[in-house]
């Protein structure tokens, strides 16, 4: 795999910065914004707003693939030292479940709004508290790889890579 | 200014020294800071809610496609998920703003580091901090046009949104994507607020340290 690459930088990356980080903007906006606006819609009795969580729910689903792919070759180039790689490993768990549990969630709805776009079966807001506490995990794990264990920064690359760190 | 005076001025001690003992090592007063988290809705909602109503204005040319797929679509649909996107993301930016400011006086960028594109660290967060309250002060004009599109001057039609709309967002999304930058190198190159650079900045041993 790394032969298919371009040389890594300063940051143990073969592109400038971490595109993983940026392509979970798509995957935690549109999944958690699709849960608002499900309970908007329930409490506000607007049944247009279901197809807006419905067509966010739809990127969420298709962005996280594209999350993982950049996921997996980042995570095997960020040499995870300490705690860190348990948390890593947590976070890999995790976001392959989401694939899941998204791929099946958008299924379902695309099922339901197949026969009336403007309900929503009240079960799914179980799912939806389900999901959303999913990505606030998820969030938090890939939150403290970045922001305490500084995987991908400059200095923790320049340590692992000086032998001061494992 | 001499240089003696500014020999003297950098004698002066940030005014952050007064309060370190109340900050964790990343020196904020909590282990993983607000404003990063934040920015995942600001620049997602905003590039799919004028996504979406690329969708709507296209509607005419992606039709048979949907019919092809049995996928019933509509294009109030289309607009509707552009209008309340762009809505979320003009109300949750202020939020980003407010915490990118707290988080920026607290900020202890690693000294004698230049960015990619060869700026300092102060540099860096000046621009990231005047371009931050530039996009939203346009994020919020975006929003408001777009309300005036949909509740009074395209009202009628079928299309929601000019196509000038469509190209400013297109280009306010680059200009996000370029000040998205400066923030991300804020953490990756210059260690601000991350707590791993911080204690090998202070020469810490992190297998000690943070195992």
């Amino acid at each position: 795999m790394p032969e298919l690459l371009p040389p890594l930088n300063d940051k143990n990356l073969p592109w400038l910065d971490v595109i993983h980080p940026i392509v979970v903007h798509f995957v935690i906006a549109m999944a958690l914004i699709s849960v608002v606006f499900d309970l908007l819609g329930v409490f506000t009795k607007r049944r247009n707003l279901f197809e807006v969580s419905f067509w966010n729910l739809v990127v969420a689903t298709v962005a996280i693939f594209v999350a993982i792919i950049f996921g997996q070759v980042e995570a095997g180039l960020a040499n995870p030292y300490g705690a860190s790689r348990d948390i890593l490993n947590y976070h890999s768990t995790i976001g392959w479940s989401l694939s899941g549990v998204l791929g099946l969630l958008t299924g379902w709805r695309y099922v339901v709004r197949q026969k009336d776009p403007t309900s929503l079966p009240s079960g799914f807001l179980v799912i939806d508290a389900v999901l959303a506490a999913l990505v606030f995990c998820q969030m938090y794990l890939g939150d403290k790889l970045v922001w305490v264990y500084g995987l991908h920064t400059v200095p923790v690359v320049e340590a692992v890579r000086s032998g001061a760190l494992s | 200014m001499t240089t003696n005076s500014m020999d003297l001025l950098i004698e002066i001690a940030s005014p952050i020294n007064e309060i370190v003992d109340q900050l964790g090592a990343n020196d904020l007063p909590y282990a993983i800071p607000l404003h990063p988290n934040l920015v995942h809705f600001t620049i997602g909602l905003f590039a799919i809610g004028i996504a979406f109503d690329f969708a709507g204005a296209f509607y005419p040319l992606e039709k048979r496609l949907f019919r092809f797929l049995a996928l019933p679509v509509t294009r109030t649909g289309f607009h509707d998920v552009g209008w309340y996107i762009v809505l979320a993301c003009a109300v949750i930016t202020f939020f980003t703003v407010a915490a990118g400011f707290y988080e920026m006086l607290l900020a202890v960028p690693l000294p004698g580091i230049r960015s990619v594109i060869g700026q300092n660290a102060i540099d860096t967060m000046l621009w990231h901090a005047i371009g931050g309250v530039a996009l939203l002060l346009i994020i919020v004009a975006m929003t408001i046009w777009r309300g005036y599109q949909r509740f009074a001057w395209r009202k009628d039609l079928g299309r929601q949104v000019s196509w000038l709309y469509l190209g400013c967002g297109a280009l306010i999304l680059v200009i996000m994507g370029v000040h998205g930058s400066l923030g991300a190198w804020l953490a990756s190159e210059f260690g601000v607020h991350i707590t791993a650079d911080q204690l090998l900045a202070a020469g810490a041993d992190l297998n000690e340290v943070l195992p």
